[in-house]
């Protein structure tokens, strides 16, 4: 009855149900769909690699330790990123009060490497890069927490708002409200950039 | 169509600047743009800001992610609820207890060597004298055992000659 009632919301949330009933399977399943985007929505969030890997960690073992109690009242992604959300917004308020921006000024770690495919860029290009990806970082890391985690579901996970409200537990007026200040913000640090 | 900023319709431009928009809607959209500074300059500004966040790509995840992953969920799976409360008081691994237990035992015997010289043998030393009132003790004790042995057998015998 449940798988059936599952169904009808999204074919994770059925795997899931699996998994409360003790499929091991299923939840591989899950763990290799939405691994990725948990682990790139949190490092986006938190900006660095090793704590988003492990508050990832987080995300999906609370996933499989709360299954006996799962049930499917919202799509599974939903329920996947209000778990991310929280515990990488938790961690974020902690490491504020710990240490401040510091983190935030060390803009050297955690590059990731450009797939670059017929020809390897130059020295110059290199740095144009960093210094063009250190701006956008400082933009985003700079928004009010609410709305940096709105901007990187809708932008990166191209959720819509009704699911972006969920997840934030906001009304949708809100998240648009939410996400207009947002790119307002983002416009005036950002527009000037050239795009290539 | 109607200003997209004039309504409060701005995720209009922001969704079309992420090309998220309908052929049909799209086309009106440039439309209006075509006579409308403030939504083209928007537009531009968005499409700018989009191609930014483009240029953000997160690092590949590690490889041993799942693999960390499953053994924390072994390790929470083989707890119950007693070592999981007293798993920050739990003593040292068995691996590393080991070793140090036979070392520190080592060092008790060679402590107790030093002090009390080398253990004398099992057997009885030579020059030890018998006591002759134990020997007796432990001859009567015995001739009592006896009797008792001789009593006991001839009651468990005494049903069956009945």
């Amino acid at each position: 009855m449940g798988v059936a009632v599952a169904a009808t919301l999204d074919y994770d949330a059925e795997l899931m149900l699996r998994v409360k009933e003790g499929d091991g399977t299923s939840f591989g399943v899950l763990l290799e769909k939405h691994r990725a985007s948990v682990i790139h929505f949190v490092y986006r969030l938190v900006q660095e690699q090793a704590i988003a890997e492990e508050l990832a960690q987080e995300v999906f073992l609370r996933v499989y330790r709360s299954r006996s109690s799962y049930e499917p009242t919202a799509k599974f992604k939903t329920w996947l990123f209000r778990i991310a959300t929280h515990l990488a917004l938790n961690w974020l308020r902690d490491e504020k009060h710990e240490r401040g921006q510091e983190r935030l000024d060390d803009v050297s770690t955690d590059l990731p490497v450009r797939q670059v495919s017929d020809r390897r860029p130059s020295v110059e290009q290199e740095l144009v890069y960093a210094v063009k990806l250190d701006e956008v970082r400082r933009a985003v890391a700079a928004l009010p927490e609410k709305q940096r985690a709105a901007v990187l579901m809708h932008k990166y996970e191209e959720m819509e708002y009704t699911q972006i409200a969920k997840v934030l537990g906001c009304s949708e007026s809100a998240i648009k409200s939410l996400l207009f200040r947002a790119y307002e913000t983002l416009r005036a640090r950002l527009a000037h950039m050239e795009t290539t | 169509m109607n200003c997209p900023i004039e309504s409060r319709n701005s995720e209009m431009v922001v969704a079309y600047a992420a090309g998220q928009l309908d052929p049909e809607t799209a086309r009106a959209l440039e439309q209006h743009l075509a006579g409308c500074a403030a939504c083209l300059s928007m537009a531009a500004d968005q499409t700018a800001v989009w191609k930014a966040l483009d240029a953000w790509e997160a690092p590949s995840v590690s490889p041993d992610f799942n693999r960390r992953l499953y053994r924390r969920i072994d390790d929470g799976a083989q707890l119950t609820w007693w070592e999981r409360l007293t798993r920050p008081f739990r003593p040292m691994p068995l691996r590393q207890a080991l070793p140090l237990t036979a070392t520190a035992g080592l060092l008790l015997m060679a402590g107790l060597l030093l002090q009390h010289g080398p253990l004398a043998p099992a057997a009885v030393p030579r020059g030890e004298v018998v006591r002759a009132d134990q020997v007796e003790k432990t001859l009567d004790d015995l001739d009592l055992l006896r009797q008792f042995g001789t009593a006991n057998s001839a009651e468990s015998v005494h049903p069956d000659a009945m």
